[in-house]
């Protein structure tokens, strides 16, 4: 399959915050040729395991890489009597993207289709018309006669998230819901087809993390690195870039198209210099287009891996992406293919010290 | 060497969270003649050990040697640098003030002209001014990721009051330094720690992960705290002089009763002045202490200090010697 | 047939008791005697740690059996003394999310050297101009003390507690102070001494955590830590539908415990849990949590290699002021779950942690 396909694939599976069994199983699937080791954790991580080199080698190194399988989403938190579901949001998602989108709704049936419907421009009064309506006066309509039908289906404490269709565009883009993480999954999913094929050579235990729980910043990335306790721990992220119109160049995060982004600082983790050093080395010797991020915004699983248990060195590369947490992200496939070719060559140059 | 000599050594040391380097090889090489053992953990905090006669308790003792300060994000067309800061940085008390790269390239931080007075707490509304004619001329000095902080600086003011930057929380790495001295040639029962911490400034890191790793019994912080005794402040009752400030709450805990007592009661006993400290804002590296791993009991010594966060943080180094002489008297004891 | 015989007035008396026992958030330690002396006859093991947590232990008697952890917190809201100030008054912050607006003209007890009476000063209306508030950290305490012997009495750092006094509203309901959250922690302590060791699936660790009203983490993680559980609950109050609040952020009286569904605790043992309140006829119903349970379960939920965790909740009204109100029924409820909960076979077998291999 290729890379296309797979992040097709990830984006459109079902898996917000704390329900992301449909992803773990799609990635399970997906890496049974390249890993016997694969395990789930208490949390539901999924953790693969490869080995490289000499296994008998005294001083043998641990590297954990991860990305989440969780996507922002909704919870159902009151079924209304007319037959309308109340929601509140899973991570942070913009009350600006939410009326008016289709929605799946992860029902006792299986998931079945939904809208975001709010009052029609024609029942707003002028002043409101300007103003984003807020989720509390937001809710699910799944085409149910009354309450009662509707809690066939549904009950408090359901899921949903946005649907919406997955496709290239322009110039190599594409766009499609849960790009955050998906692209950061499929990234360590083709890597690890590649390290299968062509095995590392120094003698180093990869831990392939596919996380849980990232959307709400209490990240089941610390259960796994609690575990592990890595020498080296590398995140596979999205990153925000705003790098369109009419933004100030002061301001935008990154660039699409200039390749992987090295985070220096955002607002859970001080990155290791020499680690972002040593990033932006690999990049520049194997012809890898890498940036740094600029702009101090976000936060990543980095910040509950690094200060772990007694401290854990963290880098964190990130796919540049637009209009992260919203119903269309878009990013590009070349800088997708950066950020997994980065990774792997971190990987194999991984040497004792960093 | 005397404390203030000590204190100005590693007040010119810029380093702030993060980067922590320089200060913790000066600090290293300060500290080995006192302990035993050093080592330096992965986020690069530095721990020294001072080994007890064996089965007594593990005393750990923190003091942060990060400070607060600035990170490029953007260099303008013009050579300015756009930047954001790092930990608790008031732009208020630093908008016109001196800066310095953690290569050593000199600044000048300014508000754009068009910035009302209000508008200063924030961060857009700053450059760096580094005298480069253009972009170029800039990115051959600073590079995007680059730390500033504000220009270190310490000076004697009347009788044993100091001034300068950062006093926050180098005036607390001084105090651990000064019991480690006091304590090198002491039998003791118990093992302890000296932990000079990093990223306190930057969600109090450094001493999470480091009393993870020692699993201490007792945990003591070593941080400047505020004063009620300027001008408007808001009440308080901790004076600069009135000697070491033995925490019971500050914003980011309440110290354990026990502890705060047994200090208070060696103060007592040794006739070492001191106060007892309730702060209403602003947090400290004790609560990463106390809920490391299975927890520890934890308390807090804190150097009464004014201004903090400036570039004029006021501190009196008779209550810093107060400090020394209290936590070593208390160690003795444990 | 229900588990256990609860006696609703017996079960009233205890509640009362444990509640006016004070913890002041911080200040727990305190208060681990009184309450050895109350519970401790009923329990195998007790633990107290640096932290300020007391952890109660029952053992099953049974090997290899699971740890189940009942987490309450024990510390309850209160004040702090900032600064003695002249005529003998009390300068204080409060501990814990405390509103301005309910602490004018209370009585409350100083916990100094000894223990003090104080009342909370307030403006009347006759020297106010406007119905504006003094910031929280502005409150002042009258001791009736001259200036010097509040100093002899009082240091900065003493903490201040609300007067504890427990009354009955009609239909089993009851008010007072502190029933956040020590009256769901009654339940618990209740459930587990009355229920026999032979029952019991697991050893039963009955936590009463400390700091939780005013650290970010709670004292409960650092405890977890310590006892490494298998699985466990955390029960806490939850917001009781009033008069003017949204109907999903609240629950109603009477109509028994929630249970919360939340993205951060674990799904799987919140469902089987309202599985066995189903089965076992206990009311109960289920609340959206959707980020975060605001309680320690999420805490909980990330220690260490991670704990399977469920959030349930007491309905309580008038939360973080001194006259709370809880049902007994609602208790009652409580206490049967937490029993049926730790004797539950199914859960026990599925939340035994296995030796996870990677």
């Amino acid at each position: 399959m290729n890379s296309f396909e797979l992040i097709k694939r990830l984006c459109n599976t079902f898996g917000p915050t704390g329900c992301e069994d449909a992803v773990a199983e799609l990635i399970k699937r997906e890496i049974s040729d390249d890993c016997q080791n694969v395990s789930t954790d208490r949390m539901g991580n999924l953790i693969a395991t490869m080995r490289f080199g000499d296994l008998n080698a005294v001083k043998r190194k641990k590297i954990m890489v991860c990305a989440h399988m969780d996507e922002v989403g909704f919870m159902i938190n009151e079924i209304k009597s007319n037959g309308y579901l109340g929601i509140a949001t899973v991570g942070g998602i913009s009350d600006s993207v939410l009326a008016g989108r289709r929605v799946s709704v992860l029902s006792k049936k299986g998931l079945i289709n939904g809208v975001i419907a709010s009052k029609a421009i024609h029942h707003k009064p002028r002043k409101d018309r300007k103003k984003t309506t807020p989720i509390d006066k937001l809710y699910i309509d799944i085409g149910a006669r009354d309450g009662d039908q509707a809690k066939e289906y549904v009950g408090v404490g359901d899921f949903a998230t946005f649907e919406s269709e997955f496709y290239a565009f322009g110039d190599g883009y594409v766009k499609g819901k849960a790009l955050d993480d998906r692209m950061g999954c499929a990234a360590m999913i083709e890597m690890m087809h590649r390290l299968h094929a062509q095995p590392a050579e120094n003698d180093v235990d990869v831990y392939f993390c596919f996380t849980v729980r990232e959307e709400i910043g209490l990240s089941g990335a610390h259960a796994v690195a609690f575990r592990i306790r890595p020498d080296l721990a590398i995140v596979l992220e999205t990153t925000a870039v705003a790098d369109i119109a009419d933004t100030p160049a002061a301001k935008r995060v990154a660039d699409t198209g200039s390749g992987a982004v090295i985070s220096v600082m955002d607002k859970s983790t001080m990155y290791d210099r020499t680690l972002v050093n040593k990033a932006i080395e690999t990049a520049n010797n194997n012809g890898i287009k890498a940036q740094l991020k600029r702009y101090v915004s976000g936060g990543n699983d980095a910040g509950p891996i690094h200060k772990t248990a007694e401290g854990i060195k963290t880098l964190a590369i990130s796919v540049p992406t637009r209009y992260l947490h919203s119903p269309a992200c878009v990013a590009k496939l070349d800088d997708y293919e950066t950020v997994s070719m980065l990774c792997e060559q971190l990987i194999r140059e991984f040497k004792e010290e960093i | 060497m005397t404390l203030y000599n000590t204190l100005k050594e590693l007040c010119l040391c810029p380093s702030v969270s993060g980067r922590e380097q320089k200060i913790r090889e000066k600090l290293s090489a300060m500290v080995a003649p006192f302990c035993d053992e050093l080592r330096t953990d992965a986020l690069g905090s530095l721990i020294a050990v001072k080994k007890g006669n064996g089965g007594g308790k593990k005393i750990m003792l923190a003091a942060h040697m990060d400070e607060i300060g600035l990170i490029v994000n953007y260099i303008e067309d013009n050579g300015m640098l756009r930047v954001a800061p790092i930990g608790w940085f008031s732009f208020e008390a630093s908008a016109f003030t001196r800066v310095v790269s953690e290569r050593g390239v000199h600044g000048a931080l300014v508000p754009d002209t068009r910035t009302k007075p209000e508008d200063f707490p924030k961060s857009e509304f700053f450059y760096i001014d580094i005298g480069a004619k253009n972009r170029k001329q800039a990115e051959a000095k600073v590079a995007i990721g680059d730390f500033f902080v504000g220009t270190p600086v310490l000076d004697k003011l009347i009788g044993t009051r100091v001034c300068g930057r950062p006093l926050d929380d180098r005036i607390g790495c001084a105090v651990v330094l000064g019991v480690a001295e006091m304590l090198a040639d002491e039998k003791l029962e118990n093992d302890v720690y000296y932990v000079f911490s990093v990223q306190e400034e930057f969600g109090r890191k450094g001493a999470l992960t480091s009393a993870f790793a020692i699993q201490p019994d007792i945990a003591l912080c070593f941080d400047v705290t505020g004063t009620g005794d300027t001008p408007g402040a808001v009440p308080m009752a901790c004076r600069l002089g009135d000697g070491a400030a033995i925490k019971v709450r500050d914003a980011s805990v309440i110290c354990d009763e026990n502890v705060v007592r047994a200090i208070c009661d060696v103060a007592k006993e040794c006739n070492i002045k001191h106060q007892r400290e309730v702060l209403l804002k602003g947090g400290t590296d004790t609560s990463s202490l106390q809920m490391a791993g299975a927890g520890a009991a934890v308390g807090a010594i804190s150097i009464p200090t004014r201004s903090i966060h400036s570039g004029v943080e006021i501190c009196d180094l008779a209550d810093a010697e107060c400090c020394i002489k209290l936590a070593a008297e208390y160690i003795k004891r444990a | 047939m229900k588990r256990l015989n609860i006696d609703r007035q017996q079960l009233k008396s205890f509640i009362f008791s444990l509640c006016a026992i004070p913890s002041v958030s911080g200040f727990e330690k305190r208060a681990h005697n009184d309450i050895c002396a109350l519970v401790g006859k009923d329990f195998d093991e007790i633990r107290k740690d640096g932290v300020g947590n007391l952890t109660l232990i029952k053992r099953c008697g049974k090997e290899n059996a699971p740890r189940i952890l009942i987490d309450t917190h024990l510390d309850e809201i209160g004040l702090l003394v900032r600064e003695v100030c002249e005529g003998g008054f009390l300068r204080v912050l409060p501990l814990g999310g405390i509103d301005v607006s309910i602490m004018q003209a209370s009585d409350v007890i100083i916990y100094g050297k000894q223990t003090l009476r104080g009342v909370i000063c307030s403006t009347p209306p006759h020297l106010k101009k406007d119905d504006e508030l003094p910031e929280p950290f502005e409150v002042i305490i009258d001791t009736g003390l001259s200036e010097k012997q509040a100093k002899e009495l009082i240091e900065v750092g003493t903490p201040v507690g609300f007067a504890p006094v427990y009354s009955e509203l009609l239909n089993d309901k009851i008010m007072g102070k502190s029933f956040d959250d020590k009256a769901c922690a009654a339940c618990a302590i209740w459930a587990v001494a009355n229920t026999p060791r032979e029952a019991i699936c697991g050893d039963v660790y009955v936590q009463l955590s400390a700091v939780e009203e005013t650290n970010a983490i709670g004292g409960a993680a650092s405890a977890v830590f310590a006892a490494d559980p298998d699985y466990a609950m955390v029960i806490d109050v939850n917001l009781a539908r009033v008069p003017d609040t949204k109907s999903f952020e609240t629950v109603n009286m009477d109509e028994g415990v929630s249970i919360s569904m939340c993205a951060a605790t674990h799904r799987r043992l919140t469902l089987d849990t309202a599985e066995l309140c189903k089965q076992k006829e206990l009311d109960h119903v289920l609340v959206a949590a959707p980020d975060s349970t605001g309680t320690n379960a999420t805490s909980i939920n990330l220690v260490g290699l991670g704990v399977p965790v469920v959030d349930v909740g007491l309905p309580l009204a008038s939360m973080h002021t001194y006259n709370e109100v809880i049902s007994l029924k609602d208790a009652e409820t409580l206490t049967s779950l937490v029993a049926e909960f730790i004797c539950d076979k199914e859960i026990a077998a599925k939340y035994k942690r296995e030796e996870e291999l990677i």
